[in-house]
C-alpha cells in the first residue's frame, strides 16, 4: 500500500482556488434548504447531505493535513447526538395529547403564524434543523474516517 | 449445474415482471379522474387536508415529519446506528503497531 | 401502449440481480446493490403519477400556487423513497467498512477466497 505523491498533500493551486470560492457559496445553499423546509421542496435530509458536499470538497482538495488541523473527532460525535435528541424532545412536546401531537401549531406561542411565512407549521422547522445537523455530522465524521485509515500517526 | 438453474430462474422472475407491466391486467400508470378518487384516496387526503391541519406548505415534508412520524424517528435510529458501526470498524485494533 | 417506466425499473432490479450473482469482485458485488436500490426507486415514484385531461399535473406544493392552478401528482411514495435513499446510504457505508477489513485481513477482493473461517 504505497503512497504515491496525493495522499496527504493537496491537489494544486488551480484546485485550491476555485475550492476557497465556492465551499462558502455551496453552504449558505445548503442552510437555504434546510431552514425554508416547510415552504420550498427540500427539508432536513436533502439540506444536510448538501453542506456534507462542501465538507467533502474541502477534504479532497486541501488534502489530509490540513483536515486534521480542523476536525475535532469528540464535537462532531457530541453534535450528532445533540441532534437525535432534539428531535426526539420536539416530538415529546405534545405528550398530553398523543406522542407526535402538533401543539405547537393549534395552540402554541411561537410557532403558529400564517401558513407561507417562516414562523409557521409547528415542529417543523426544529425538526427539520435537527435533522439536518445529524445528518451532515454523521456523513462527514465517517468519510474522514475512511480517509484516515491506518494513517493515524503520519 | 447450479448456475445454469440460477440463470433460468432469472429468466423466468423478468418474464413474470414484464407479464406485470401491461397494462390490460396489471399495473395501471397514471388513473385520472374519477380512477384517481376511487385508487389513491390516501394522496387525495393529503392534499385536501394537508395545509390545514399541519401549516406546511410542504406536503411531502408534512407527510414525513407529521402524518408519518414514526418512520422518520426510525430512520434516524438507522443512520446513527450505521454510522457508528462504520465508524467503530475503522478505528486501531489490539495488535496494530504500523 | 407501452409504458416505460415500469418496464425500465424491471430491468434495472433483475440486471443488479445478475450482477450480484454472477461477479467475483467484492466491489462489484457492492455497485450490485446500489443499481437494485435505484430500480426499486426508480418504481415507486412512477407510481404516483397523475394523467388529466387538456392539463399538466404539478408538483404537490402550495407555494406560487395561485397562478398555476393545476392538479397535484400524489406525495405518499416521494415521502417513502426519501427515507430508503437514506438506508441505502447506510448500508454502503458498513458494506465499504467491512470491505476495507477484510482486504486487509486477506490481502485479496475475491470473494471465493473468503470462503473458510479462520480463527
Amino acid at each position: 500500500m504505497t503512497c504515491r505523491p496525493r495522499c496527504g498533500s493537496d491537489m494544486g493551486l488551480i484546485v485550491k482556488t476555485s475550492a476557497r470560492a465556492i465551499i462558502p457559496l455551496i453552504g449558505i445553499f445548503g442552510a437555504y434548504i434546510v431552514m425554508h423546509g416547510h415552504l420550498t421542496p427540500g427539508g432536513g435530509f436533502q439540506g444536510g447531505a448538501t453542506i456534507a458536499g462542501a465538507g467533502i470538497l474541502f477534504l479532497v482538495s486541501f488534502g489530509l493535513d490540513e483536515m486534521k488541523k480542523h476536525y475535532n473527532k469528540s464535537l462532531y460525535s457530541a453534535l450528532e447526538g445533540i441532534g437525535g435528541l432534539v428531535f426526539l424532545g420536539a416530538a415529546m412536546l405534545g405528550m398530553g395529547v398523543a406522542f407526535f401531537y402538533n401543539i405547537l401549531w393549534h395552540n402554541g406561542p411561537f410557532f403558529n403564524g400564517k401558513p407561507g411565512t417562516l414562523l409557521s407549521a409547528g415542529f417543523l422547522p426544529i425538526m427539520n434543523l435537527a435533522v439536518g445537523l445529524k445528518v451532515f455530522t454523521g456523513l462527514i465524521s465517517a468519510l474522514t474516517a475512511i480517509a484516515l485509515y491506518r494513517r493515524w500517526k503520519s | 449445474m447450479k448456475r445454469t438453474l440460477a440463470y433460468l430462474s432469472l429468466f423466468f422472475i423478468l418474464g413474470v415482471l414484464l407479464y406485470i407491466a401491461n397494462p390490460n391486467y396489471g399495473l395501471v400508470f397514471g388513473p385520472g379522474g374519477k380512477e384517481w378518487l376511487s385508487l389513491r384516496y390516501t394522496d387525495n387526503y393529503y392534499i385536501t387536508h394537508g395545509l390545514k391541519e399541519v401549516g406546511g406548505m410542504n406536503i411531502v415534508t408534512d407527510i414525513v415529519f407529521d402524518y408519518r412520524g414514526y418512520d422518520t424517528i426510525g430512520e434516524a435510529t438507522v443512520l446513527f446506528t450505521a454510522i457508528a458501526g462504520a465508524i467503530a470498524l475503522l478505528r486501531p485494533w489490539r495488535g496494530d503497531e504500523s | 401502449m407501452i409504458q416505460f417506466q415500469f418496464i425500465t425499473a424491471f430491468l434495472l432490479i433483475v440486471l443488479g440481480i445478475y450482477a450480484f450473482l454472477a461477479k467475483r469482485n467484492l466491489i462489484k458485488l457492492i455497485l450490485a446493490l446500489d443499481i437494485i436500490d435505484s430500480g426499486i426507486h426508480l418504481l415507486l415514484i412512477s407510481l404516483g403519477y397523475r394523467i388529466e385531461l387538456n392539463e399538466v399535473p404539478t408538483a404537490p406544493i402550495y407555494t406560487g400556487y395561485e397562478t398555476l392552478k393545476s392538479p397535484m401528482v400524489g406525495p405518499l411514495p416521494q415521502a417513502l423513497v426519501l427515507t430508503s435513499i437514506v438506508i441505502g446510504v447506510c448500508v454502503l457505508s458498513l458494506a465499504i467498512a467491512l470491505t476495507i477489513n477484510a482486504y486487509r485481513h486477506y490481502g485479496t477482493l475475491d470473494v471465493r477466497a473468503l470462503r473458510r473461517l479462520r480463527g
